[in-house]
C-alpha cells in the first residue's frame, strides 16, 4: 500500500513540475498586462484573446509561421530525399578503399561539432551569394544539417533491412535502383518516419542560425520573431506569453500526434 | 558504437550505370553538405587566422587570435560559466532521469499519462522554453513573485542576481532535458535481460543489492552514451540564455557560445570570433573521441 502512495505522489508531483510553468504561460497570455503586474493574480480574473488578436494584427506573427512552415517542410523533404539514397548507397555497397564507411564517418562527425562552430562562415557565405534573409540561404543551411542526421538514422534502418528481398526483386526484372525504391524503401517507412519526426523538430526549433540569416519578417521563422518580439518590449509580458503559446502549439501538437515514432526516433543510437 | 557484425554488402559489378549506382545515390547529398558545411569549416579556418576590420579581413595573422583567446579573461571566463553550467545541469539530470526511469520501470496506471506528459519539454522550442522560464522569474510578472506574496512574502529576485540567474539556467536545462535522460535510460532499462534479476530474487537480495550489483553495472553503457550525448548538445546551448539573460547580468551566465556569439556580430571582431569557435569544435571532437575510446572499453570489458 505504501509503495502505491509513494507512487502516486511522484506521478502527481513530476506532472506538477512539468505542467505548472506552461500553466503558467497560458494563464498569463489570457491577462492583460494590467492585471499582470498590478494584480499578481494566480489565474486569469478578465480573460482575453486580446494578446493573441495583436501579435496577427499588429506583430506579423502570420509571415512567421508561414516562413517556418515553408522552410521546415523543404529543408526536411528534400534532406530525406538525398538521405535515403545516401544511407542505402553506405548501407548496402563496398566502395573501393572503404570510401563508404569514411563518408559515413565523416558525415557522424560533422554532426557532431557544435553548429555554432561554423555560424560565422555559413552568415559570409549566405552574405556573398545574396542569400541573407530568404526562404532559400535557410533551407540550404538546414538542408544541410538535416542529411548528415538523416544518413546517419536511415543507414542503420537500411542495415536492418535484408538484402535477399532485394535480390529476389532483381531476378524478378527490377534494376538496383528500381528495387531500392519499391522493395527497400516502403520496408523502411516506419525508420523513415521516425528520422521525418525528429527533423521537423529540431528545424521548426531552431534559433541560431535564424537569428544571423534573417532580419524582417520576410524570411524571419517563429522562433526567430519571438525573440525579436521580446527584445522589443521587455515588459509587455502579456504579447510575451501569447507568443510563447503561438510558437510551442504547433510542435507540442505535432509531437504529441506522432508521440510513438518520436520516442524511438530520440532514443535510438543510444540503446542497441 | 557499430561494433557487432558487418551487415552482407554488394561489391560494384556489372558496367555503366550499375557501377556508378551508388556514386550517383551518394552526389546529392553530399555536394549540399560539401558547400553548406565543409566548405564554410574551411572558411572558418581560413578567417581564425586573420584580423578583421568591419567585416572585411585586413591583414593575416597566424595563429594570434588563438593565443590571445587564453590570455582574454572574458574567454576564460565564458569558459569556466560553461563547464560549471554542463557539468551541474547534466549530472543532475542524469541522477533525476535514472531515479524517474527506475521509478517508471513497474507498468502502474498514470504512467502512459506521465510519460506523454514528460515528452512535452524536450520538444517545445527552446526559445519558448526561456519564455516559460522568464515568466516564472520575473520579479513584477512572475510565478514565483506571484506565489510569494500569495503566501504572505514579498518580490522574489532571480535574474538580477548573478548567482539565483545561474541557478535559474541550471533549473531550466534540467526541467527541458532531463526527459530525454529519462527516455533514453529507460529504453535502456527495458532491454536488459530478464535471468539476473531473477535469479537475484530467488537468493534474497534486497533492492538496494539488486540496484548496485546488477542494474548499474548493466546500465553503464547506456548512462555512459546518454551522458555523452548531453554534455555535447549542453555545450553549445545558446537560444536559452540568448533569450533569458542575454549572458547577464554581467557575465554571470554569458556561456562561450553566448561570447562568440557577441564577438562576432557585435563586436565585429569575425577573426577572432572564428579562432574561438575552431577551438570549442575541437574540444567538443575530443570529448566525442575521447568518450568514444571510454565507451569501447566499457563494452569490451
Amino acid at each position: 500500500m505504501s509503495t502505491r502512495l509513494a507512487r502516486i505522489l511522484t506521478t502527481i508531483f513530476v506532472l506538477a513540475v512539468v505542467l505548472l510553468p506552461i500553466y503558467w504561460l497560458v494563464s498569463t497570455s489570457l491577462k492583460s498586462n494590467r492585471e499582470i503586474t498590478q494584480e499578481g493574480t494566480l489565474y486569469p480574473h478578465v480573460p482575453t484573446l486580446d494578446n493573441y488578436v495583436r501579435l496577427f494584427t499588429e506583430k506579423q506573427f502570420g509571415s512567421y509561421l508561414t516562413n517556418s512552415v515553408v522552410v521546415t517542410f523543404f529543408s526536411v523533404a528534400i534532406a530525406l530525399v538525398f538521405g535515403a539514397m545516401g544511407a542505402y548507397a553506405i548501407a548496402r555497397f563496398r566502395l573501393p578503399f572503404a570510401a563508404e564507411r569514411k563518408i559515413g564517418l565523416f558525415l557522424l562527425t560533422l554532426r557532431i561539432i557544435p553548429p555554432v562552430v561554423i555560424l560565422i562562415p555559413v552568415y559570409l557565405l549566405m552574405l556573398s551569394l545574396g542569400l541573407l534573409d530568404s526562404w532559400l540561404g535557410l533551407i540550404a543551411t538546414y538542408t544541410a544539417f538535416n542529411v548528415t542526421f538523416c544518413v546517419w538514422m536511415m543507414e542503420s534502418f537500411f542495415r536492418e533491412i535484408p538484402v535477399d528481398l532485394e535480390e529476389a526483386a532483381m531476378v524478378d526484372g527490377d534494376s538496383r535502383f528500381g528495387a531500392f525504391r519499391r522493395i527497400t524503401l516502403p520496408l523502411a517507412a516506419p525508420g523513415l518516419a521516425a528520422t521525418a519526426i525528429f527533423a521537423v523538430l529540431v528545424t521548426f526549433n531552431e534559433f541560431l542560425f535564424a537569428l544571423a540569416l534573417t532580419a524582417t519578417p520576410r524570411a524571419m521563422t517563429m522562433p526567430r520573431g519571438t525573440a525579436t518580439l521580446i527584445g522589443r518590449i521587455d515588459t509587455d509580458w502579456a504579447s510575451m506569453a501569447a507568443a510563447g503559446v503561438i510558437g510551442a502549439l504547433p510542435i507540442v501538437f505535432f509531437a504529441l500526434l506522432v508521440q510513438r515514432h518520436l520516442v524511438r526516433g530520440l532514443t535510438m543510437g543510444a540503446v542497441k | 558504437m557499430q561494433t557487432g557484425m558487418q551487415a552482407r554488402k554488394y561489391r560494384l559489378q556489372g558496367a555503366g550505370l550499375d557501377l556508378a549506382l551508388p556514386y550517383l545515390m551518394l552526389a546529392p547529398g553530399l555536394t549540399i553538405v560539401l558547400g553548406v558545411l565543409v566548405y564554410p569549416l574551411w572558411d572558418g579556418l581560413r578567417a581564425s587566422t586573420r584580423a578583421y576590420r568591419y567585416g572585411s579581413p585586413v591583414s593575416h595573422v597566424g595563429f594570434r587570435n588563438y593565443v590571445q583567446l587564453w590570455s582574454d579573461a572574458q574567454f576564460l571566463n565564458s569558459l569556466w560559466v560553461t563547464v560549471k553550467f554542463v557539468a551541474l545541469s547534466v549530472s543532475i539530470e542524469a541522477v533525476l532521469g535514472f531515479a524517474l526511469a527506475l521509478f517508471c520501470l513497474h507498468e502502474f496506471r498514470g504512467i502512459r499519462l506521465l510519460r506523454t506528459v514528460l515528452i512535452i519539454p524536450m520538444v517545445i522550442t527552446p526559445v519558448v522554453v526561456a519564455i516559460l522560464f522568464r515568466l516564472i522569474y520575473a520579479s513584477d510578472a512572475g510565478m514565483l513573485t506571484a506565489l510569494s506574496e500569495a503566501m504572505g512574502g514579498g518580490g522574489v529576485q532571480i535574474l538580477g542576481n548573478p548567482l539565483n540567474a545561474f541557478i535559474g539556467l541550471v533549473v531550466l536545462d534540467v526541467w527541458e532535458w532531463t526527459p530525454l535522460m529519462f527516455l533514453i535510460l529507460l529504453a535502456g532499462l527495458q532491454s536488459l535481460p530478464h535471468e539476473p534479476f531473477e535469479a537475484a530474487r530467488v537468493d534474497g537480495a534486497g533492492s538496494w543489492r539488486v540496484f548496485a550489483d546488477l542494474t548499474f553495472p548493466m546500465m553503464r553503457p547506456v548512462l555512459a552514451v546518454a551522458i555523452v550525448l548531453r554534455t555535447i548538445d549542453a555545450f553549445g546551448t545558446f537560444d536559452q540564455v540568448f533569450v533569458l539573460t542575454r549572458g547577464g547580468p554581467g557575465e554571470a551566465t554569458r556561456l562561450i557560445s553566448i561570447y562568440g556569439y557577441d564577438t562576432a556580430f557585435k563586436f565585429q571582431q569575425t577573426g577572432y570570433a572564428a579562432a574561438l569557435f575552431v577551438t570549442i569544435g575541437l574540444v567538443v571532437l575530443a570529448l566525442a573521441f575521447s568518450a568514444i575510446r571510454l565507451l569501447r572499453r566499457i563494452d569490451a570489458s
